[in-house]
């Protein structure tokens, strides 16, 4: 309010102050923003339903709250932001139908609009949807659209826009993704700016995981007349959507082009005229990159561990640091010697008087997930005991590391090789450790933290991502060294990796040699079956909890640690709060000195 | 000459064939499946088997060859598995200047380093000279190019900031753009290989060096440059000219480790990537060019030889 505090009285002041403060007065976990429907509907919207709206989506400012005020203020700061994005060597996609990394939907995310977006603590926004209705089962949603937006090219943005998306999403000729919305049975068109999203039952993360712009991407709203007018392969590496920037040249393998999208349906973004992302997929060039001004701030893929204390140290870079979503583990073979269970839905008092599972307990207890952390990953992460990381915030069991088996307690694991029969892990098999050549330091780490406290010998073996992929599908490993990124909602942990049919449990194995993958437990399933359907918030967060503290209890894996997000960037960069959404770089709101 | 080139023309051919085949069966007898890669995240089988059916990755081998090879002798080298489905041949349209542009100014470097120290070293046989020149060529030998290159970001663009550390510029964008972004990935890719032409260099000379005819250009009092540059220098060439041949297609080799140094996406990266994504028509028609690079420029080399030597003929 600085800037106004000349022409303002102190009791315009308070006023606005209580305007703020009221706009801001909801549960942001509330998918309605504590407005009734009868708020959101009739022709006009109030004032105050307005402002609600406007903090929910964090472009609420002061200059709003002024007395006659405009809700339109000063255009962007302009100029040219330089990016380079870590650990790539090409983009090779940004179509939201075939993206199949984190770095790309960080890109498309500046691009592309969806039905609504993520903020920095990971709760749902509209984006293109101004506001939505559940009916009572939750089962339907009637979604108002944004009216007045425009793609990219010039078409206007209507319902059919997120119909054709869905229908192509659903197609498997176009997109990869369409299990993504296998629970949408269906959308119709109420009118030009509004829907019905049929789903065949409720869905707690349907607003976070399924219809998010960045993550989403089933739902990440494709243009019809871009396609066209492109084709497919182009408009992967220049796609049309209604988001502030438009891409506009893409040198494949060298650079993309974004430019500022003058008629974005916030007049106040973005802020920046253009934005180039070059691919940089060694640390040291990306490093001396950013330290000698070439590019101005690093987005994809982590950056190497060791880069950070570095940058750190760097004055004339900023280290941002917030947890990232999702989590890294050591996963055990339970059809392999000397981790085998046969059945994880035995009590745990049961299973802990299983060799195997000692086995698993007595490794799983042996990482010293802190000291990993401060040699592996340079002092930052935080120890992981489940899929759900901190980044998820409200759905993060804190107490977890204090509560759950894996807790680490060198004198229990060590009794528990031995009452397994490896005393002093005498006898043990020298064990191999399958792993991507990135994540071969980790591995060197828990290779020396478990010879030191257990004295067992595990053997380094660097495999080609599409070579672990296909041995870990096909449950043809001892230790896997493997985690998740991305994960914005619980079932992004649970789903994804927790329950029996996880996409990621080995789905590609001998169903007769193996009757389940890496892990399977039908209170788990039912668990997380429940949480999904579950929309009351604090009971989805019981539900969750409990599935995650199970699947920890239970060793499913070893859960190692919660990787930080580091972002770097030069001081000349303005990167606002409000853009700092774990694991994405939006810049529709970065400014430059 | 005609006949000649024919010959010539036509084994190159069959030594490209036989490359590109020997590449798309080793390719699929390495262990990977490019779409449990790509659908990692997905894990929708019905995806995966669309796109294995898509890109008759469900075909027997020999039926995915005959329907390649068929293909690219139609001039069509299919497209990439991932992401945007790209045409392989504008991957290749794309890629292949930058590594074209990388190639000579390292070639360039190499040969203007060379050049004159392997001539020094030879006109100045076992002195403090020649052993300077002897001790850094072996210093260029000995450096890795990717750790030269690194040194040579560190020093000259992330201290000194003289020249970019990253990134590639089009010729369109201007000359400077261009040489300046290529400078030192240019130096990384061709120091060793000036050490190689120098040393080559430096042993031809000598022994041109001991010939008749130069002891009779000696007797004469011919000035010393003059017999080595204008007599001696052209027949020792014919030597360096076969070793700089080899050192082009090596360039393109060193090119693969340089450019991912400097992130330049050339055919060096395209086809690293390519083998690490079991993207194979990519990788196919990445090895399809550059053994076809490897087998011209040696024909071209071939060809110098008569230019150089007039006595050589080639009937």
């Amino acid at each position: 309010m600085t800037k106004n505090d000349k022409t303002v009285s102190g009791k315009q002041k308070a006023r606005m102050k209580a305007a703020f403060d009221d706009a801001h007065d909801f549960d942001p976990r509330d998918p309605m923003f504590g407005l009734g429907r009868t708020d959101l509907s009739g022709p006009r919207l109030e004032r105050r339903t307005v402002l609600r709206l406007m903090a929910a989506a964090g472009t609420l400012t002061a200059a709003h709250l002024l007395p006659g005020a405009s809700m339109k203020t000063a255009q962007a700061a302009g100029g040219t932001l330089r990016a380079g994005w870590s650990g790539v060597g090409e983009f090779r996609t940004l179509d939201p139908a075939q993206i199949n990394q984190v770095l790309l939907f960080q890109i498309a995310s500046n691009v592309l609009s969806g039905l609504t977006h993520i903020n920095p603590q990971l709760v749902a926004e509209g984006d293109l949807a101004v506001d939505w209705t559940p009916n009572e089962d939750g089962t339907e949603y009637v979604f108002n659209l944004r009216e007045g937006v425009t793609f990219h090219n010039g078409d206007p943005f209507t319902a059919d826009d997120v119909i054709f998306t869905f229908k192509r999403s659903q197609d498997p000729e176009s997109s990869i993704h369409s299990r993504v919305i296998a629970n949408i049975a269906d959308i119709e068109k109420l009118g030009d700016h509004k829907i019905k999203m049929i789903l065949k039952a409720p869905q707690a993360s349907l607003f976070v995981k399924t219809l998010e712009r960045s993550s989403g991407r089933a739902m990440t709203i494709v243009s019809r007349g871009g396609l066209g007018q492109l084709g497919a392969s182009q408009y992967g590496l220049t796609p049309i959507g209604t988001g502030p920037f438009r891409a506009t040249e893409h040198k494949l393998g060298q650079a993309i082009t974004l430019e500022r999208f003058d008629d974005y349906y916030d007049p106040d973004r973005p802020k920046l005229d253009k934005v180039t992302i070059q691919p940089i997929i060694d640390p040291e060039p990306l490093a001396a990159a950013i330290e000698a001004g070439d590019i101005d701030i690093i987005g994809g893929n982590p950056i190497a561990a060791e880069l950070t204390d570095r940058f750190e140290a760097n004055p004339e870079l900023t280290v941002n640091i917030v947890a990232a979503p999702g989590f890294q583990s050591v996963w055990m073979n339970p059809h392999r010697e000397p981790f085998k269970v046969s059945d994880f839905n035995k009590p745990l008092e049961e299973l802990m008087q299983e060799k195997g599972f000692k086995v698993r307990l007595a490794l799983a207890k042996a990482i010293d997930r802190e000291l990993f952390i401060k040699q592996a990953q340079f002092d930052r992460g935080t120890p992981a005991f489940g899929t759900i990381n901190p980044a998820m915030g409200f759905f993060f069991d804190e107490e977890l590391g204090e509560t759950s088996n894996q807790k680490f307690d060198l004198e229990e694991a060590q009794r528990l090789l031995a009452d397994a029969g490896f005393p002093g892990g005498e006898g043990f098999p020298t064990l191999k450790i399958i792993h991507t050549p990135s994540t071969r330091r980790e591995c060197q780490v828990i290779k020396g933290i478990l010879k030191r406290n257990l004295n067992i010998d595990i053997q380094l073996d660097t495999k080609d991502f599409p070579v672990l992929i296909d041995e870990f599908d096909r449950m043809d490993w001892d230790l896997t060294r493997l985690g998740s990124g991305g994960d914005f909602d619980p079932d992004d942990g649970l789903v994804d990796w927790m329950q029996s049919v996880s996409k990621f449990n080995g789905r590609t194995r001998d169903k007769d040699k193996y009757p389940f993958g890496f892990f399977s437990s039908d209170e788990v399933d039912g668990l997380i079956q429940q949480q999904a359907v579950t929309p009351d918030p604090e009971a989805r967060r019981d539900l969750v909890q409990q599935a995650n503290r199970i699947t920890s209890d239970k060793v499913a894996s070893a859960f190692v640690f919660h990787p930080a997000d580091v972002l770097v960037y030069r001081k000349s960069v303005n990167f606002p709060a409000e853009s700092r959404i774990p694991g994405l770089v939006d810049l529709d709101r970065v400014t430059l000195a | 000459m005609s006949g000649f080139l024919i010959r010539r023309v036509a084994g190159a051919l069959i030594v490209m064939w036989a490359v590109a085949t020997l590449v798309f069966f080793m390719l699929r007898a390495v262990p990977g499946d490019p779409l449990a890669a790509m659908l990692f995240d997905v894990g929708d089988p019905a995806a995966a088997e669309h796109l294995r059916v898509k890109f008759g990755l469900d075909r027997p081998v020999y039926v995915q060859y005959v329907k390649w090879f068929w293909l690219v002798l139609q001039g069509d080298l299919g497209t990439s598995i991932y992401g945007s489905r790209v045409e392989v041949t504008r991957i290749i349209a794309e890629a292949f200047p930058r590594t074209l542009s990388l190639t000579l100014l390292a070639f360039l470097f190499a040969v203007v380093i060379a050049v004159p120290a392997g001539l020094i070293s030879a006109m100045y046989k076992h002195s403090r000279l020649d052993h300077t020149v002897t001790v850094a060529a072996f210093i260029g030998l000995s450096m890795p190019d990717f750790w030269l290159g690194i040194l040579l970001i560190i020093v000259f663009a992330a201290n000194l900031q003289w020249l970019p550390a990253i990134g590639y510029a089009e010729l369109s964008e201007g000359f400077w753009p261009w040489l300046s972004h290529l400078i030192l990935p240019a130096i990384a890719a061709g120091a060793a290989f000036s050490a190689v032409i120098a040393r080559m260099i430096r042993s031809s000379m000598l022994e041109v060096l001991k010939t008749d005819y130069v002891q009779v250009a000696r007797s004469k009092g011919l000035r010393k440059w003059r017999i080595i540059l204008v007599h001696a220098f052209p027949n020792a060439l014919i030597p360096v000219v076969t070793v700089m041949g080899i050192v082009v297609a090596l360039l393109m080799a060193a090119a693969v480790v340089v450019e991912n140094v400097f992130a330049i996406k050339g055919l060096g990266r395209v086809l690293i990537e390519g083998i690490l994504n079991r993207d194979y028509p990519v990788v196919q028609g990445v090895i399809l060019v550059i053994s076809g690079i490897f087998v011209f420029v040696n024909l071209a080399v071939d060809l110098l030889y008569g230019v150089i030597d007039p006595r050589i003929r080639y009937d």
